[in-house]
């Protein structure tokens, strides 16, 4: 009796156990209340969004000008560390590490209601590679990623950048970001206690997609010899500001687009960085060109028929009045061709030629070679120009455009227009952009190569090439632009710097913009190139000043590019060739 | 002594619980697919972990890559690469138009030209 009243004691306990698990789990899984399906919801539910990585931005051969790369926010969870942890071990860990004082860390640290504190953001793995080793208690490294140019300051006008939310805000980074930003990955799971994922209550899985990568025409050797070239000339002659450009005149592709002051597009948010340093003077800084219009004054004028090349010209021994205003010459000359007009740089002579063609047909042939309106240039920040309209001309206008006064281009109009002489009188789009390729290897976008307008025939462009093959010739103004075996077609320019109206409009009388475009080789151009200095010291004349650095570039450029005195790039045999390297990851 | 042992034995067959075979049987299955629930779901939770595993070492292995890329990259900057030249001693530059040599294929078929090119010889480029 004892025996089976024991055992069914024991039984109706554990039955009872048993019975109460089951009608509490009952409860819970045949109908939970809402606020408890809702509370458990809540408490498991992980839910990521992850951004795909930016597109990388490349030269012509693959290498990488731009790249989004893996960081790390260096946070601590200051409670814990005053808890478990030794603040005073983490201290001495991160200063080594961090720019900051012993005390800046520790007054972060010593937070004791705090669970969350950044230290640090955006930081190279390499450089935290040292903490992540000692493991210390209550440090914690955030995963992010970071856009990184591993090229520093090179092509940094083309490139700009991209701000820490990874949204373009110059140059290519700016024009390209709807294509090179990548695609937001959702997912949506569970997580356990230790508020790590539930791999098998994964619902949802979109995979974050990288941007598109954007290849340009530009190459990272001839961008080099570019800046350079550039670099030199500052040095020299300390201009306020200096620029230049190498274009494929058969294309318009740019193949180098350089602009000093410069930045290092790693340290955009420098503070002392000033904002007029990022600006990408070759597109977005008007200027009056001086001399080198003389060439697109001359070249119209031979189209048209109203002058030729052996037509004779007083040049008034450098001293001419017209419409009450007195016209110079650098150097007084008497009777000179139009030949000798364009390699002497006559002001004079090319005013009377102007004034041939008459104000008409002089505005309508600046408007045809691109002047007064944007190029068109997949660049953000360009600048139209100012051509003012005949209405607004004085007497004397005329005169001044002839010798590139009284309109304002940027260096990019005028090297278009210089490449319009070398490719025939066909004026070309300039363009930075060749192509768009999705992160699968499809191209999605590619530039074809756009034909603007023809403002002068084949034939006037041949004679004209020669025309301007002679001003780097002895006796021309621009000697010091020559390369060694190769014919160079080019125009110095040399003229006053605008006074702005707040400093008393006109012309400030020792400051003066130096330029030097042209072209080469003459008989079949391949490569245009314009320099431009601001504000040159010690000298002013284009041809002295942007004519070395144009010959450094040339000289350089063409026997990189492989092109021979004739002009073709040179047809290598298979095997031989000696492809430049190319840092393209399949 | 007899009547005691009848008694005792039939005290035992009292407490005996009746347990069918077919119950047996039944509770041995449910406990079986039990197990298999619960084998399972700790296969599939190895699994997950293994994806996950997997999964990050994946992205780890795919930044390393751009993070090599990045310092190769960095490395062929032309400056750096100037800069690595300088530092030992080593003078390069491009050569002179006159020390090249041209090897060129012929347009119209498969003959070799090999031509030492003197700038004004060399108009078959043309």
């Amino acid at each position: 009796m004892h025996y089976k009243g024991r055992t069914i004691l024991a039984s109706v306990l554990v039955a009872a156990l048993f019975a109460g698990l089951g009608v509490r789990l009952a409860f819970l899984h045949l109908k939970p209340s809402a606020e408890t399906l809702n509370r458990i919801e809540e408490g498991r539910r992980l839910e990521q969004e992850t951004r795909g990585p930016r597109g990388r931005i490349l030269d012509r051969r693959g290498n990488i000008f731009a790249v989004d790369i893996a960081a790390r926010h260096l946070c601590a969870d200051p409670k814990f560390i005053l808890e478990h942890g030794d603040i005073q071990q983490v201290c001495e860990a991160i200063q080594d590490i961090v720019p900051m004082s012993r005390p800046e860390i520790w007054k972060l640290l010593d937070q004791p209601q705090r669970q969350y504190v950044r230290i640090q953001k955006y930081m190279r793995e390499k450089s935290l590679e040292p903490l992540m080793e000692k493991k210390l208690k209550g440090v914690i490294f955030e995963e992010t990623s970071m856009r990184n140019y591993p090229k520093g300051a090179l092509g940094a006008h083309v490139i700009g950048f991209s701000n820490r939310e990874g949204v373009g805000s110059a140059g290519i980074e700016l024009r390209m970001n709807s294509y090179l930003l990548g695609t937001t990955g959702l997912r949506v799971s569970q997580k356990d206690g230790r508020r790590r994922e539930i791999y098998s209550r994964r619902t949802v899985d979109i995979e974050p997609q990288p941007g598109a990568d954007v290849y340009l025409t530009i190459d990272q050797q001839v961008q080099y010899f570019t800046e350079k070239a550039l670099d030199e000339l500052v040095q020299e002659y300390r201009p306020q500001g200096a620029w230049a450009i190498v274009q494929n005149v058969r294309t318009g592709e740019i193949l180098a687009m350089a602009s000093w002051p410069t930045f290092n597009p790693n340290r955009y948010s420098d503070p002392n960085l000033p904002s007029e340093w990022m600006r990408n003077r070759a597109v977005g800084f008007g200027y009056e060109p001086g001399s080198v219009m003389k060439s697109v004054i001359i070249a119209s004028a031979l189209d048209g028929g109203y002058v030729t090349s052996r037509d004779v010209f007083d040049c008034e021994d450098g001293r001419w009045m017209y419409g009450g205003r007195a016209l110079h010459d650098s150097h007084g000359e008497g009777l000179l061709t139009v030949a000798d007009i364009l390699k002497k740089s006559s002001n004079i002579g090319a005013a009377k030629i102007a004034l041939q063609m008459g104000n008409q047909k002089a505005y309508q042939c600046l408007k045809d070679f691109g002047f007064g309106s944007r190029t068109g240039v997949d660049l953000p920040g360009e600048e139209g120009g100012i051509l003012w309209p005949v209405k607004n001309w004085s007497k004397i206008s005329i005169t001044r455009l002839a010798m590139g006064h009284e309109i304002n281009v940027t260096a990019l109009q005028m090297i278009s227009a210089l490449s319009t002489i070398a490719n025939d009188g066909t004026r070309m789009r300039p363009y930075v952009i060749e192509k768009v390729v999705s992160a699968n290897g499809q191209t999605v976008f590619e530039t074809i190569p756009e034909e603007l307008n023809r403002p002068i025939r084949p034939e006037t462009a041949k004679l004209m090439r020669r025309l301007l093959a002679r001003v780097t010739q002895p006796g021309g103004t621009g000697t010091k632009a020559a390369v060694q075996g190769y014919a160079v077609a080019g125009k110095t320019g040399t003229a006053q710097k605008v006074r702005p109206k707040e400093e008393g409009g006109g012309y400030y009388p020792r400051k003066y913009i130096a330029s030097f475009g042209g072209f080469l080789p003459v008989e079949n151009p391949a490569i245009s190139i314009i320099v431009v200095a601001d504000d040159p010291q010690g000298a002013h004349y284009g041809g002295t000043v942007c004519g070395p650095a144009f010959r450094k570039i040339a000289d350089q450029s063409v026997r990189y590019l492989r092109i021979s005195p004739q002009g073709f790039p040179t047809e290598y045999v298979s095997g031989l060739e000696s492809i430049p390297f190319s840092e393209e990851v399949p | 002594m007899k009547k005691k042992t009848k008694k005792r034995k039939n005290s035992k067959a009292e407490v005996r619980i009746p347990f069918p075979n077919v119950l047996a049987v039944v509770l041995v299955c449910v406990a079986a697919s039990g197990l298999s629930y619960v084998w399972l779901c700790a296969r599939c939770d190895t699994l997950g972990s293994e994806i996950k595993r997997l999964e990050r070492e994946r992205r780890t292995v795919r930044q390393q890559a751009i993070s090599e890329q990045d310092r190769w990259s960095n490395m062929l900057a032309p400056a750096n690469f100037q800069r690595v030249l300088k530092h030992h001693r080593l003078n390069m530059s491009l050569p002179d138009e006159r020390q090249i040599v041209r090897v060129r294929r012929r347009s119209g078929g498969n003959v070799l030209t090999l031509a030492a090119c003197r700038n004004a010889k060399d108009t078959d480029a043309l």
